[in-house]
């Protein structure tokens, strides 16, 4: 009997919570319409972007990208989150995209997750909406996003295999030490970027090292992979001497080879994830004020005077923001610059140089495009500009 | 002497480890090198160790919920650093609060314990491993001040990792360093170790020790002679994670930083697997044990990467490492079993 009447009274709580969450939705919705249309008013100009991204503990920099678009433009960007588990429910996903061009002031969604089969969504608006601009970056087949979504940006993470050992000549090193394990090794991304370094350092004549550390996704954990690194830095860098560029292809890895790089004084062209708010704050104890948070110019200059004091000026270097949320907040400004100027998606947007010169003026960062194949003008590969400490 | 023998697990790994040893002599790491490193890491892992074995000789089993120990001390740290304490006031600080901490965690994982003997690893694993996401949320969540411990980005909550340069990083490593050459011996360091060992030693011979050591035997007997087996029991859980407390932190100054979040999620195995290969059975382990498993467990890792990293594919280095290491482990495991059996026969 109590059984029952728990289990009765629970579904009434449900039923309840469920009902009341929704009316206040539709109350907030409503005014959050109603002053939109007033400030549009005033400005004379009536748009939207709706920013599509994962929730905070799944991906905290896209999440905080969107947020801090909506303290930037609060009048323009509407960011929303797609459900926690997205894995398995898509479907959920794809309404709550498809909800954003029920609103007609709508004129571009903009979807930053790192997952696939959201596809369909895009379909619908291109049926219900074709005035919408979409842009992605998603892991679909590059194909269909191309077919499906107006223009779509990813990362070029197999071309870094190139850049970096380049990049490591330049600054001066003679050997290019690769740090990776086994599991990681098998994911296709990390292998292939390794083969390409291996390739790269062959042409221009560095001498290629593969050190295969402690595995930690069995067993010990990433404490005996870490534990490894402090032990065989020292020793490799006895051996090869300190013109040496090391490579991790795992972002804990980085916090032992930054800190052992300023005592080695080896050289770090690239991080796995190259972002200044990765290893650099730990390593180099920064103490980040309130109001920098998010100031990426700030905590770069801070990286740099500690450098200098390490007396490792030019010997570390890495990208100025993280490239995740680098792109969602370049794609925003990219929708906003489009609708507000009026243009077309043609040959005058869709090409290589306009974008690195919008990403330099709207940003502060120059960015390396690249299209995916010949054939395709509307799917972009990008590197960002580097940054010397 | 009988505690001493050094049984075939250990006779296997120590063969193991002199083929290592011989190999290396081929690719040019010095031998000298080598044992400093691998005196540091003895002791770094040492305590960690060490504070398996109260709880097993009161038979609540190996510890597999050693994070929940290992968290104790890492608070005690994050008390000190946000206090920017520097030196050995930082040091004696940490392990001062997080053993107190340690002390209020082990009396409720004794309370988990108590009620579910004989599933004590098993409990113990899950306790270890539920306890880390509870955590993850007390440290995106606790109100810390030093902007050197918080997020670069969000700039709330701690890091994940917090370095201890300027704090307390190395202050055992670097006590009392003889130079015998080339050969560096940290004396304060191993000193530190041996004075914590004496000390788990002598507990052991102490009454309650000993009375201890009779409940892992024979619980039932132990129990009609009047003795509160929970109240034994709480104790030797609190002083595992007193130990453990402290062993992160020794582990911690030597590493040269504070892992946060996932970091103690899988320390409970390596130190399991040393006290193992040293020669512990699930009820009686001994100081010597879990000297010796550290030593022999830890120069395998120190020697094999390299070793297999120069002789064999490099892909292939570090699952040979495994398969050694684990098949010792099970080794050890299956030797244990079939001697039990032969006494009973």
């Amino acid at each position: 009997m109590m059984k029952k009447i728990t289990a009765f009274l629970l579904s009434l709580v449900m039923i309840f919570s469920l009902v009341a969450c929704q009316n206040a939705d539709t109350d907030k919705e409503a005014s959050q319409d109603t002053s939109g249309d007033n400030v549009a008013t005033e400005e004379g100009s009536n748009f939207k972007i709706g920013i599509v991204t994962p929730t905070l503990s799944v991906s905290e920099d896209e999440f905080r990208a969107g947020a801090e678009m909506v303290e930037k433009y609060p009048d323009i960007v509407k960011h929303i989150t797609l459900p926690e588990n997205f894995n398995t429910e898509l479907e959920t996903g794809i309404s709550q995209i498809l909800s954003l061009a029920d609103d007609p002031d709508m004129k571009a969604i903009i979807v930053c997750s790192g997952q696939s089969g959201l596809l369909p969504a895009f379909e619908q608006i291109r049926e219900k909406r074709p005035d919408i601009i979409t842009i992605a970056t998603m892991l679909d087949e590059p194909e269909l996003m191309a077919e499906y979504v107006d223009i779509s940006f990813a990362t070029d993470w197999v071309r870094r295999g190139e850049t970096i050992p380049k990049k490591a000549q330049e600054m001066g090193a003679k050997t290019f030490i690769h740090y990776s394990f086994p599991t990681h090794l098998a994911k296709e991304a990390v292998a292939q970027r390794k083969e390409m370094m291996e390739k790269t350092c062959k042409e221009i004549g560095l001498e290629f090292v593969e050190i295969i550390t402690p595995d930690p996704q069995t067993g010990d954990g990433p404490a005996a992979m870490q534990q490894f690194l402090r032990e065989d830095i020292p020793r490799q860098i006895a051996k090869y001497g300190p013109d040496t560029n090391i490579f991790g292809s795992n972002c804990p890895m980085y916090d032992v080879i930054i800190d052992e790089a300023l005592k080695l004084k080896y050289i770090v062209a690239e991080q796995c994830c190259p972002t200044p708010t990765q290893a650099y704050p730990t390593v180099m104890n920064l103490e980040i004020d309130a109001e920098d948070l998010g100031n990426y110019d700030k905590i770069n200059q801070l990286i740099a005077e500690k450098a200098k004091e390490a007396g490792m000026t030019g010997r570390l270097s890495g990208w100025a923001m993280p490239s995740s949320i680098y792109v969602p907040k370049f794609e925003i400004e990219l929708a906003k610059y489009i609708i507000e100027n009026n243009l077309e998606l043609n040959e005058d947007i869709l090409n290589v140089d306009f974008l690195g010169d919008f990403s330099e003026e709207a940003m502060g960062i120059r960015a390396d495009f690249r299209p995916l194949d010949e054939n395709t003008n509307n799917y972009y590969l990008l590197v960002l500009e580097s940054i010397y400490y | 002497m009988k505690r001493l023998r050094v049984e075939a697990p250990q006779l296997i790994v120590i063969f193991y480890l002199i083929i290592l040893a011989v190999s290396l002599k081929f690719i040019g790491i010095s031998y000298i090198d080598m044992i400093n490193e691998s005196l540091i890491k003895w002791v770094m892992n040492g305590v960690l160790v060490l504070s398996l074995i109260p709880m097993i000789n009161v038979g609540a089993g190996r510890n597999f919920g050693l994070p929940i120990g290992i968290t104790a001390g890492l608070i005690g740290m994050c008390i000190a650093l946000e206090f920017r304490l520097e030196g050995w006031l930082g040091f004696g600080v940490s392990i001062l609060a997080g053993s107190l901490i340690a002390v209020v965690f082990g009396y409720v994982y004794s309370l988990i314990l108590n009620r579910l003997k004989g599933n004590e690893e098993i409990v113990g694993t899950f306790a270890g491993f539920s306890f880390i996401p509870i955590m993850n949320i007390f440290w995106t969540l606790a109100p810390f001040k030093n902007r050197q411990m918080l997020y670069p980005v969000g700039g709330q909550g701690l890091r994940p990792k917090i370095n201890l340069d300027g704090y307390f990083a190395g202050i055992l490593d670097n006590l009392l360093k003889v130079d015998i050459g080339r050969l560096v011996i940290p004396v304060g360091l191993i000193f530190f170790f041996i004075v914590l060992s004496i000390l788990v030693y002598l507990f052991q011979k102490t009454r309650m020790g000993i009375a201890m050591s009779y409940i892992a035997e024979n619980e039932s007997f132990v129990k009609l002679s009047g003795i509160d087996i929970n109240r034994y029991r709480t104790i030797a859980i609190m002083f595992s994670n007193v130990l453990a407390a402290i062993g992160i932190i020794v582990y911690s100054q030597s590493y040269g930083f504070v892992h946060l979040y996932d970091g103690p999620f899988m320390m409970a195995f390596p130190a399991v697997s040393a006290i193992l290969i040293g020669g512990a059975s699930r009820s009686k382990a001994t100081v010597f044990n879990a000297m010796l498993g550290t030593y022999l467990y830890q120069t395998t890792f120190l020697l094999s990467v390299p070793v297999a990293n120069a002789f064999l594919i490099p892909e292939m280095s570090e699952i040979i490492r495994m398969i050694v290491t684990n098949g010792i482990i099970l080794y050890a495991f299956l030797y244990e079993g079939v001697k039990r059996r032969n006494e009973k026969v």
